[in-house]
């Protein structure tokens, strides 16, 4: 990283975290500041804080699990009134939004027993403080470490979308669930009758899809309408730029951050994708787009050598075919083709939301940017030529300081409910194997 | 627990001075011979003689035998009509990252873990050596410890198994911490590491306190306990090549080494050694107050040393290999006169011998080629034996060609490494040796039964 981009990172970490300390100020009382920053800090970001990570005077600054705050939230809140700047959270006719059915899917979505071997829940990829995603790898890894080939994406305000994971291809959360139960890189469950089976077997779980769904007990559907209820509840808005831009808030963003939003409804036309609208904005086109980075990712030919980091300030240059060495296949991305198999889609990836896109990180659908700045020179500098590139993408031509302007204004968008999004989910209890489990070396085991 | 021969010893219970009291008068405290597999706890019983099975903690792996992951006997004992031979496997279902192993002090039973699963197998090795049989199986260990993930160090105390896990299940990164079992697989206790915001007590010598963890080891002469510290489960379970390409990934690595109050259990000082220290190995001379540990990525070795005013330090005193080229050093032993490290360099298949008798000051002295990658090594008490095995971790392993993965027998005259022979576990349908713990007759009063049968006749 460039002295720019480290400037640039440190002053991000800074716009977040006293943006996160203002939001956190309200319910703060004074004499616990000291605690109250602890808790803003286990919100916003890996608790195992890397900040400087590159520099051999790197310093720790490490929270302590042992340590987290968890504080129940009045979730079903959240998607009756979404805070400013969202609009209404569209539900379905057949999965009214219910308290119970919200605290079960809440349940599932941290049960690392709803997968094969008992190690992954939801929770484990989209985690909670690192932006509901992960901010400590690229792309994702599943189930006995295989490899997923795209980044995990945020579930924040997840409600809101018609076209889901990267490549859109489903269509309801409450479908979507099944993805990840069922994907052999993820949670490699062996089947839909095995997910319902070991359900039934945990005994924290009788009668609680009985009380949320009139009788019926957990089936595909009803554990799909329990997951889809507790993630449409996670809507994070009421951002600075909310208030400043529906609230009428003259001075909860900085010149710098309204400059920044010109730039990005005119010069630098990135609300061409990411869209704002009168009464709300949801920053994203729910559309897929080719942009080059997959292009670029697949017909790229090998650089010769990887920069690898060993420690902090230590960094050598490895030979690939060292890292080839003790590589497994790696899996091409071509993005919407892979669903409609049509030529033209190739390289084709959803438009994300932008809504609290500084807790995001690493960014792209590959993850292959670190930070927000390496997004907007991306975009700068017009994509990555290829036969299908996007006609919205083109060069930008933006200066030094209309760029900084615009990360200014990205960095306006944190939800003010985060905190209590995550504090929520740090109450939720996290569901491990216990002796009364089911296993093939317990007494309880599944029935085959 | 049953009589014991002459040929060995039992050294636990009791304070730290009857221990040095019972060590320096029964065996001679400063004599060589005071050690059997030279890097095992000091309280556990000893086979100081010839060893007759080893017991090799073995990765399944899809498309190999029968995929699981498996504790493999192997026959060792030049008069056995099996010598050099599988005897026995016994499967325990699943792929949960076979990892480390570690016999109780009364050497009765085996803990094996599984980093991914986070279950322990607790195999009965003493009822018939030549063939294990899996007494119990830990499956709630996540949950007895509040949250810890990847039990990797299975470490003998007095009536207790320490075991050093390397993640948790918030964020599957690399905080946290310890966990104390009974003989009988029972949960005690909770140790986490200590972390910036919480040092339990501890100093930060250095600039970090990272909460990471890796392999435990002690010096009961000086009430001490030592940890060391690797990665979370996101990286460790993770294809390597892609994490080396992750820069967000590389940040994830340990850079502590942990002195910890071994009666209490009390962190006292966190040391900064960069670039992930594994395994530790402690010296056994009655005057030797050091262990040595190496750094996986950083290719170094350090001495984590007590001055003579009773302060503890950490210090690099060599490089291994050419750092740059990152040889990976993985598993190290130390030779039972403290004058030995045998270490081995994953990514050149090496191993190397260095001369640590000036600890301050390590010189390689030697260097074989053991295969395409190799990772884990034990040695006989009289370090005449060298047994290696190849696998890293499932993810990690190299691929094509290079994915050789065997267990092989050298003998060392003190001057070059002889192979004795070697078994390819892949041929064999057994799939990634890992790590390999030894058992003897002699240790329960036996002799070889002679029901014993070879594996192979089994499965015609």
């Amino acid at each position: 990283m460039n002295r720019m981009n480290k400037t640039v990172l440190v002053i991000n970490i800074l716009v977040v975290f006293s943006i996160a300390l203002s939001l956190i100020s309200v319910t703060a009382s004074r004499g616990s500041e000291d605690a109250s920053e602890l808790q803003n800090r286990a919100i916003f970001g890996p608790g195992d804080i890397k900040h400087g990570y590159e520099s051999a005077d790197y310093t720790t600054d490490t929270l302590d699990l042992l340590n987290r705050i968890g504080k129940e939230a009045e979730l079903i809140e959240f998607a009756r009134q979404p805070p400013l700047g969202l609009p209404p959270v569209p539900v379905p006719a057949d999965n009214p939004l219910t308290t119970k059915k919200i605290l079960l899917g809440r349940k599932l979505f941290f049960d690392r027993r709803l997968s094969i071997n008992n190690t992954f829940s939801c929770a484990m990829c989209h985690i909670p403080e690192q932006g509901f995603t992960n901010n400590e790898m690229e792309t994702a890894v599943g189930v006995e470490g295989r490899s997923g080939k795209r980044n995990t994406p945020t579930v924040y305000n997840v409600a809101y979308l018609d076209r889901i994971f990267h490549d859109g291809r489903e269509s309801t959360l409450e479908q979507q669930v099944w993805s990840p139960f069922l994907a052999r890189n993820e949670m490699a469950n062996p089947s839909i009758g095995y997910v319902i089976n070991k359900i039934r077997a945990i005994d924290e779980y009788d009668g609680l899809f009985e009380e949320a769904f009139n009788g019926r007990g957990p089936t595909m559907e009803t554990i799909g309408m329990a997951l889809a209820s507790y993630q449409r509840t996670l809507n994070a808005a009421n951002s600075p730029f909310d208030r400043w831009y529906y609230g009428k808030e003259k001075d909860v963003i900085s010149e710098q951050a309204k400059r920044g939003f010109e730039l990005f409804t005119g010069k630098g036309t990135c609300s061409a994708c990411h869209l704002v609208q009168s009464e709300h904005a949801l920053f994203t086109d729910d559309r897929l787009h080719n942009t080059g980075l997959g292009y670029e990712a697949s017909m790229s030919r090998d650089s010769g050598t990887t920069r690898v980091q060993l420690a902090p300030g230590i960094f050598t240059e490895l030979d690939n075919s060292v890292i080839e060495s003790v590589s497994r296949a790696k899996e091409n991305d071509l993005g919407l083709y892979e669903v409609t198999e049509d030529p033209n889609d190739r390289w084709k990836f959803r438009t994300p939301s932008l809504r609290n896109v500084a807790l995001t990180a690493p960014y792209m659908h590959n993850g292959s940017f670190h930070t927000l700045r390496e997004v907007v020179d991306f975009y700068n500098q017009g994509g990555i030529p290829n036969e299908l590139l996007s006609p919205l993408i083109r060069p930008l031509d933006l200066t030094e300081s209309e760029i900084e302007d615009l990360l200014a204004f990205l960095q306006s968008l944190i939800g003010s409910n985060v905190p209590a999004l995550v504090a929520d989910a740090f109450a939720a209890p996290i569901g491990d194997v216990s002796k009364d489990d089911p296993d093939w070396t317990h007494k309880n085991k599944l029935k085959y | 627990m049953k009589k014991m021969s002459k040929l060995h010893a039992r050294w636990i219970q009791g304070s730290i001075a009857s221990l040095c009291v019972l060590l320096a008068s029964v065996v001679g405290f400063q004599s060589a011979a005071i050690a059997d597999e030279t890097c095992m706890s000091p309280y556990m019983a000893k086979i100081v003689g010839q060893e007759d099975y080893v017991y090799i903690w073995t990765l399944g792996k899809e498309g190999v035998g029968d995929g699981q992951d498996k504790l493999v006997t192997v026959s060792v004992n030049p008069e056995s009509k099996y010598y050099g031979k599988v005897v026995n496997s016994l499967s325990v279902g699943g792929r949960n990252e076979a990892h480390h192993s570690g016999l109780t002090d009364d050497r009765r039973y085996l803990f094996a873990g599984g980093l991914d699963t986070n279950k322990i197998f607790i195999f009965d090795v003493h009822s018939n050596p030549s063939k294990p049989s899996l007494h119990k199986v830990i499956t709630d260990f996540v949950e007895k410890t509040g949250g810890m993930v990847g039990p990797h160090t299975m470490y003998a105390l007095p009536g207790r198994i320490m075991v050093s896990a390397l993640s948790n299940n918030k964020d599957h990164g690399g905080r946290t911490g310890l966990a104390e079992f009974t003989n009988e697989g029972e949960f005690v206790a909770a140790h986490w590491m200590p972390t910036d915001e919480d040092m339990r007590g501890a100093v930060k010598v250095g600039n970090i306190a990272d909460g990471y963890g890796y392999d435990v080891r002690v010096l009961p002469r000086r009430n001490v306990m030592v940890t060391s510290s690797f990665t979370g489960w996101s990286n460790y379970m993770m294809d390597f090549g892609k994490m080396l390409a992750d820069p967000e990934a590389m940040k994830r690595f340990g850079n502590t080494v942990v002195v910890w109050d071994l009666h209490t259990r009390q962190p006292k000082k966190v040391f900064e050694v960069p670039g992930s220290p594994l395994e530790i190995r402690c010296a056994w001379g009655s005057q030797n107050n050091y262990c040595f540990t190496t750094t996986a990525l950083t290719s170094k070795i350090w001495l984590i040393y007590e001055d003579g005013a009773g302060e503890w330090h950490a210090a690099a005193v060599g490089d291994i290999g050419d750092p740059s080229q990152v040889p990976l050093p993985v598993d190290i032993s130390i030779t039972a006169d403290d004058k030995g490290l045998w270490v081995q360099t994953f990514m050149d298949g090496k191993t190397r011998y260095f001369d640590v008798s000036d600890p301050h000051n390590p010189k390689q002295t030697y260097e074989h080629v053991v295969g395409s990658q190799v990772n884990m090594t034990s040695q006989s008490w009289d370090g005449k034996r060298m047994y290696f095995t190849s696998s890293l971790l499932g993810n990690w392993d190299k691929t094509g060609d290079q994915d050789e993965q065997f267990f092989k027998l050298f003998e060392w005259d003190g001057e070059k490494l002889v192979e004795k022979f070697a078994i390819d576990f892949y041929a064999e349908n057994l799939g990634r040796p890992h790590q390999m713990r030894f058992g003897a007759y002699s240790l329960y009063g036996q002799k070889p039964n002679s029901k014993d049968t070879l594996l192979s006749q089994l499965m015609e």
